[in-house]
């Protein structure tokens, strides 16, 4: 139930992109059409959903003051996140490269940029200071990256769909992802203030 | 003739006067037909003739709400005094107060709304965009009654601008403009449009608070030929809370809901709330307009109230605080789903525009609104920010039953 509530949460009511207005580099970028940001979705939540549990032993067992090195290396946090974030991502480019070439001619430099994309080492972050578990973390992991994922994919539907609009010259591509993405983010309010965790605990 | 010929005779002219022109446009189609086709050579695709002629069906729809709205308005605030609570005692207090109140909202709206729309319009060389006639419409009847006027055309402002003027007008708008002008209100000043105190107009500080119309003007007339006049400085009643049925269940469950209001009152619509959401009855009247004339998509009425009951149903079941506890059927006795359900979510530009995507649009609103309804403690009602919510999606649902629609066609070739 934990671990339900905490996916919830991680992807409607406390949105990566849309509450917190991480990752948003390759949210605009590659929000031109559905397919590429479906792909990109895809690796974000891979990424997100190997990374945030390893991350979380690492943070654990290896920099914290009763992990196995006895000594409080939390200073080292930043760059370790980043080493595992990026190993990861090569792996994801590997087998993207593999299976859909297509795909990694679409989505270009930003696959690689997924790296630095802060929604995932934001992630890895919140995940520290909210003090989660190893199940939690899993969660808000998968959770985070499904909410990344429905933001994309719809930014990219509404996007794909305005291509026929008359929108204003001097707005046409990156200014009308920044307005519509200010429209869905007060779209997402509506789920904002609800809080999982208090209505699992009311029993019959 | 006359009056085509008259017409004819005060076009300005276009080039000198772009805004005149506009304009005059705007009042010749009106009245008239114009038999001008596209040539050959241009093309003049933004024609808003027909959509002129759509629009005004869903303004006729509403106008019994307008009717009851206006009433309700001077209802409400004369039962919070204790004054006229029976139903036609007071009528002419009850029908000027109200008037006092929506006609300002109504003015404002339209000036803000349309003065924008006329600008782009004369800015770009098109003809003016009917849609604010159905969102200017619609925009006075989701506010409550004592609105600062400000706050409205700011809002109004908004909606219009970054809504709708960004995207490139009528029919390319994603969000809901009506919805928007509410929402920027709801985020942007929550005081003015949530709570209590403000679904009753003019007894903010406990006594009825009048102005120059009432006083001077009604007053004056009404004493002249020997009617009720308005009593300004009269206390409300003890009992006087303010509260919807909504703001009421959510603390005490159906209980205390019924303590307050009969089911009766709650389905005629004599009790507080925005302007024009209350009673279902006349909402029903627009709806069988709106459905026999093939305006609004049946599919979406029918699949939202699905979704709505699906997730009441499921709260009966879990039924874990008073709220939950609410029988399913009743909670669309409360608050604004009808309205919602016949004018928001039917809006044919920003919902979902597959007949398939329209079944799951409209289930998902029902779905997620009653979700935000019970279970969010943050807002009382949830078909505003539901519908906007999915007015997000609906592109999305469209690309995928396109999709699968091409995908099958291709296996089957």
């Amino acid at each position: 139930m934990e671990f339900f509530n905490i996916f919830i949460k991680a992807a409607f009511i406390e949105n990566l992109v849309l509450a917190y207005f991480l990752g948003m580099c390759s949210y605009l970028a590659v929000s031109k059409t559905v397919q590429t940001a479906f792909g990109l979705g895809l690796a974000v939540i891979f990424v997100l959903g190997i990374t945030m549990p390893i991350n979380w032993m690492i943070n654990e067992y290896l920099l914290s003051e009763n992990g196995l090195l006895g000594m409080d290396l939390t200073f080292l946090r930043f760059i370790l996140f980043i080493a595992v974030i990026a190993s990861m991502v090569q792996l994801v480019e590997l087998v993207v490269e593999k299976f859909s070439p297509s795909l990694y001619n679409s989505l270009g430099i930003f696959l690689p940029l997924i790296t630095v994309n802060c929604a995932i080492l934001g992630g890895s972050l919140f995940m520290v200071s909210r003090e989660y578990n190893f199940s939690e973390s899993v969660a808000f992991g998968l959770g985070g990256g499904f909410g990344w994922f429905l933001a994309i994919i719809a930014l990219a539907a509404i996007r794909e769909k305005i291509r026929y609009s008359a929108v204003p010259p001097a707005l046409r591509g990156l200014g009308m992802a920044f307005i519509l993405t200010g429209l869905m983010g007060m779209a997402f309010m509506s789920l904002m203030g609800i809080d999982p965790q208090a209505l699992g605990d009311l029993t019959h | 003739m006359a009056l085509i010929d008259f017409f004819k005779k005060i076009e300005p002219d276009k080039k000198k006067s772009p805004f005149l022109h506009t304009l005059y446009d705007g009042f010749f189609t009106f009245a008239y037909t114009p038999d001008t086709v596209t040539s050959g050579k241009g093309v003049h695709i933004r024609d808003g003739m027909d959509l002129k002629r759509t629009m005004v069906f869903v303004v006729l729809a509403m106008q019994f709400c307008y009717l009851f709205g206006t009433f309700n308005i001077g209802h409400q605030h004369f039962v919070a005094l204790g004054q006229h609570t029976g139903l036609l005692e007071g009528f002419h207090l009850k029908l000027v107060h109200g008037l006092i109140k929506l006609l300002p909202i109504f003015v404002v709206t339209h000036v803000v709304g349309l003065g924008i729309e006329f600008w782009y319009a004369a800015r770009k060389g098109h003809a003016i965009e009917e849609g604010f006639l159905v969102s200017g419409a619609l925009i006075p009847l989701i506010m409550p009654p004592d609105l600062p006027l400000w706050i409205l055309a700011i809002s109004v402002a908004f909606a219009v601008i970054v809504g709708k003027e960004a995207f490139g007008g009528t029919g390319m708008n994603i969000l809901n403009i009506a919805l928007l002008c509410r929402v920027f209100v709801f985020f942007a000043y929550p005081t003015e449009i949530s709570g209590d105190q403000v679904w009753v107009s003019a007894v903010a500080d406990g006594v009825a608070n009048y102005g120059w119309w009432h006083t001077t003007v009604f007053n004056g007339f009404f004493e002249s030929i020997g009617w009720s006049t308005f009593q300004p400085g009269s206390p409300v009643v003890d009992a006087f809370t303010g509260a919807t049925p909504l703001g009421l269940a959510a603390a005490g469950g159906w209980e205390a809901v019924t303590d307050v209001y009969t089911t009766s009152q709650m389905w005629w619509g004599t009790i507080p709330g925005s302007i024009g959401e209350s009673s279902k009855p006349l909402i029903l009247v627009g709806v069988f307009i709106l459905l026999s004339t093939g305006i609004a998509s049946w599919r979406i009425m029918v699949s939202m109230f699905i979704g709505g009951a699906v997730m009441a149903m499921l709260l009966n079941i879990w039924g874990a605080n008073p709220f939950m506890e609410v029988p399913w059927y009743y909670q669309f006795y409360m608050g604004s789903f009808l309205f919602a359900m016949a004018f928001m979510a039917t809006d044919p530009v920003t919902a979902a525009s597959t007949n398939r995507g329209k079944w799951v649009y409209g289930f998902f609103i029902g779905f997620v609104g009653m979700i935000i309804r019970v279970l969010n403690p943050a807002y009382p009602e949830g078909w505003m920010l539901a519908i906007l919510f999915m007015n997000v999606f609906a592109p999305l649902i469209d690309h995928y039953v396109l999709q699968a629609n091409i995908s099958k066609r291709l296996k089957r070739a």
